[in-house]
């Protein structure tokens, strides 16, 4: 019954045209005797060195890379669990990754290099972070009126100071349809309750622009058609930073969300050997510097040695580091989501048919699939 | 007069040993017994422990998911007529302490149906639900033991009034974790502690055996014949069989001395009369030898048939004196075995020159061997010859030897008579023979020669005895003896004594 249900609503998902399982990339030799798929909420740009790194120096595995939603990888493991198609997932919504994990969709693995991995980047051996980044605000230096905001509050004051202008000129997740936006949202409000009452009331009362992915909200700070960016991804805003003079990434101070991103190899995964060989890889040294010195993520291992390194996170307050264990299970608990997601879209304003509501909607409740189509 | 064992010398060592292996011992039944006691108490703590260890995981870990169930308890609330559940962070960040585990809950209401959490959970508990009572129980989820804690309880608001029921669930590894990380730790003491009281048996038993080995050891390096009481100090346990020991000792030496001095007895009662006898006999033999010088007128035939008479009664009366005498040498010998045997029972071997002995008992035998036409030869050209042994019996041995030799010498052939006695010195011993040219000893009787009242030929005079106390003496002195055959006819005796090698002995 419940795959049935499944079915359609992947169905009716590729109908609406958002789970967009893009094309695969393919790295390695085409005549290699091994292919390792990998689903992956990671960008390319920054993945694909590390791709490519990994197929110099295993010749007989072709890599092929697909680059799927937070939300997406989510429901593509459910759907999949009889026979999964990658061998490895990787996502930044570390609370979706994880109740995958408790639900038991993932399965063990265990190797010297995950050994000495911190027991606070794994999970019961089957859940594997390998990067920590920033959650940051990205500011159009030119279009941002006033000082630019060291933290939430002085964020809030000049949306308060300049209401006319920032009007439709701040962009965040639309939590609905991120896995990740949802998560860092969840996160804002269990950190500072009141400061993220007051920030919904702010963006609600000045229509802030949602968006599914990190890339365009950039695109569009970057353009000045935003000013500000809300709760972004660090190694990715940190990236454009860098090349685009315009931009300018802020840590907040008050505090500094810290995510991971991990991966997880399915119960019943195909070539599960070489995922397991891949993983390795990502938390190789080898990895974990070229993710440092190229600027591609922030390492969840970092050489502390390079201080002045970009990739070493030099918060100016306190971190939150978002914690791997069950606790993220709270943030997505159905009623708990329900209510947030509610909660959100009457603050934000937003009357237009959701098109994911809730994770357990397409899992656990048959009238809520009914309601979402 | 005793009961004696019938073969307690022939026991040979190893015979000993096999007997001691097959013999219960007192010591291995101590350490076997107290071994199965610690074992069978090892097994029941381990038992325990294996219980008690689940019991206390599952006592720890159901205070966190009570407290996490109670959390949830606590933001269980009606919206409108609605039932709503807000779980805090706090509840999973309590369950989070059993870091590797599972996590599984369901939020329902009888009237309003699933709320949160997993559908699929079984939310029907293994005894009568009681309301606000949380109830704990394991069952199979996802694959996995899961811990359940389950509460229902009564929502009441003026206008409605619902029963909500929360399950929650966590997977055991943590449990099981600790569980066996108590075990091992009290399994690890548990076989400490057993092996500190075997080890403390084994000791004990040692030291509780120690007296009963201190009363052997007294009694096994007691000089031969001591018979005085053991006065060790040994604990009361121990004390009666040191006074058992006392007095069986105290009752031989009284059956010793009783035996003594019946035998000195027997021996001076038999003397005396035997004396008397021998004395008489010689009186009436020369009675009748002055009768037939006194009655020399006496006509011839009447004399013809007195003497006759007279000269066969002079025989009888010879022969009784030969008797009496060979009597008394027998009683001598006996008497002299008596007292070797008393010696070496209660004499310490000691360093003696060798030849001493052999030149007296040479010199004491030399003139009865002449009597009987023998010569009696010493070839000796050693200035000394020290062994570790008692000079008496040396002596007894070497006339019991020569007497031998003479006796079996026999007079009627003339290269028989001859007896030579030699001492040599080899690396290690000293090699004694005593050469005669008698008769010889067939082979067949070569072994039986040295049985006690054994006796060759009854044609000629013996006790039967001589050679069997050579044996004795021979054996006491760790010496070996070999009777050899001498060309044209005769027998040699050869004893090898080992040298004795001090200091002293050697200056």
């Amino acid at each position: 019954m419940k795959s049935y249900f499944l079915l359609i609503i992947l169905i009716s998902l590729f109908m609406n045209g958002s789970l967009r399982a893009a094309e695969p990339v393919w790295f390695g030799d085409e005549n290699a005797p091994r292919i390792l798929t990998i689903n992956s909420a990671l960008d390319l740009a920054s993945f694909e060195p590390i791709l490519k790194e990994f197929a110099a120096l295993h010749p007989s595995i072709r890599v092929s890379y697909r680059d799927v939603n937070t939300l997406d990888l989510y429901y593509l493991v459910i759907a999949e669990q009889a026979a999964p198609v990658p061998s490895l997932v990787i996502s930044s919504a570390m609370d979706l990754h994880l109740k995958l994990v408790n639900d038991g969709y993932a399965q063990t693995y265990q190797s010297d290099v995950t050994d000495q991995l911190a027991n606070n980047f794994k999970w019961r051996n089957q859940l594997f972070a390998f990067s920590l980044e920033p959650i940051v605000m990205l500011v159009n230096k030119n279009a941002f009126p006033g000082d630019l905001p060291e933290d939430r509050q002085s964020l809030l004051q000049t949306i308060r100071q300049h209401g006319k202008y920032m009007r439709k000129r701040i962009g965040t997740y639309d939590i609905r349809q991120s896995g990740v936006g949802y998560l860092l949202a969840s996160q804002d409000a269990r950190q500072a309750d009141a400061t993220w009452g007051r920030l919904l009331e702010a963006f609600g009362s000045h229509d802030i622009q949602t968006y599914c992915c990190t890339h365009e909200i950039i695109d569009d700070v970057a353009d000045g058609k935003l000013v500000l960016g809300y709760n972004l991804l660090g190694s990715y805003a940190s990236q454009r930073a860098r090349d685009d003079d315009r931009l300018k990434m802020i840590l907040p101070k008050d505090y500094t969300l810290m995510l991971m991103r991990a991966a997880l190899i399915p119960k019943g995964a195909p070539n599960a050997r070489d995922a397991g060989i891949f993983l390795d890889f990502l938390l190789s040294d080898k990895a974990q510097a070229m993710m440092q010195n190229q600027g591609l993520l922030f390492p969840i291992r970092p050489n502390f040695n390079n201080d002045d390194d970009h990739y070493v996170v030099h918060a100016p307050g306190p971190t939150g580091i978002i914690e791997l264990d069950q606790q993220l299970l709270v943030g997505r608990d159905y009623a708990k989501q329900q209510r947030f997601i509610h909660n959100w879209e009457v603050a934000l304003e937003i009357n237009d048919e959701p098109i994911q509501a809730n994770v357990e909607d397409v899992v656990k409740e048959d009238n809520q699939i009914m309601k979402i189509e | 007069m005793w009961q004696k064992s019938p073969n307690h010398q022939n026991l040979s060592e190893e015979e000993e040993r096999n007997a001691l292996r097959k013999a219960p011992s007192l010591r291995f039944r101590f350490i076997l017994a107290g071994v199965l006691v610690i074992g069978v108490i090892a097994g029941v703590a381990v038992n325990l422990v294996f219980d008690y260890s689940q019991k206390l995981a599952d006592l720890s870990y159901d205070r966190l998911l009570r407290s996490a169930l109670l959390q949830m308890d606590e933001n269980v609330g009606l919206i409108g007529n609605e039932v709503s559940i807000d779980i805090p962070w706090s509840a999973f960040a309590t369950l989070a302490q059993a870091d590797e585990d599972r996590v599984f809950y369901k939020v329902e209401s009888v009237e309003q149906g699933f709320i949160t959490g997993y559908r699929d959970l079984n939310s029907e508990p293994p005894k009568k639900p009681v309301l606000d009572e949380i109830q704990f129980y394991n069952r199979e989820y996802s694959g996995e033991m899961v811990r359940f804690a389950w509460v229902e309880r009564h929502l009441t608001d003026p206008e409605t009034a619902q029963t909500v029921r929360i399950i929650l669930g966590q997977t055991r590894l943590s449990r099981e974790e600790m569980a066996s990380s108590v075990t091992q730790r009290a399994i690890e003491i548990v076989l400490l502690i057993a092996l500190v009281a075997i080890t403390l048996i084994v000791i004990g038993s040692h030291l509780v055996l120690r007296p009963l080995h201190r009363i052997e050891r007294a009694l096994e390096e007691r000089a031969m014949g001591d018979l005085t009481p053991i006065d060790i100090n040994t604990p009361k346990e121990t004390h009666h069989l040191k006074v058992a020991i006392n007095h069986f000792m105290v009752r031989l030496q009284r059956n010793l001395e009783q035996l003594e001095n019946y035998t000195a007895d027997a021996a001076h009662q038999l003397r005396t009369p035997l004396a008397s006898l021998r004395a008489l006999a010689e009186n009436a033999r020369d009675n009748i030898t002055t009768g037939e010088i006194s009655s020399e007128p006496i006509s011839s035939d009447i004399l013809s048939s007195n003497s006759v008479s007279s000269k066969k009664h002079h025989q009888d009366l010879e022969n009784i004196v030969i008797q009496c005498d060979t009597l008394s040498q027998t009683i001598t010998l006996l008497l002299n075995q008596a007292v070797v045997s008393h010696r070496l029972q209660t004499h310490h071997l000691e360093s003696v020159n060798l030849l001493e002995p052999i030149r007296a008992s040479c010199r004491e035998q030399a003139v009865t061997a002449l009597h009987q036409g023998i010569l009696l030869s010493l070839d000796c050209e050693l200035q000394s010859a020290f062994v570790l042994g008692d000079s008496f019996s040396i002596q007894q041995m070497m006339q019991n030897l020569i007497e031998n030799a003479v006796r079996y010498s026999g007079s009627d052939r003339e290269h028989a008579s001859e007896i030579i006695v030699q001492v040599n010195e080899f690396d290690h011993f000293y090699r004694i023979k005593v050469i005669d040219y008698g008769d010889g000893i067939p082979d067949i009787e070569k072994e039986r020669v040295f049985e006690r009242f054994y006796r060759g030929r009854y044609d000629i005079a013996g006790s039967g005895v001589g050679l069997a106390m050579v044996k004795d003496i021979v054996d006491h002195h760790s010496a070996r003896i070999l009777i050899l055959d001498n060309e044209p006819q005769g027998t040699t005796f050869q004893v090898d004594f080992a040298k004795f090698k001090t200091d002293e002995a050697s200056a």
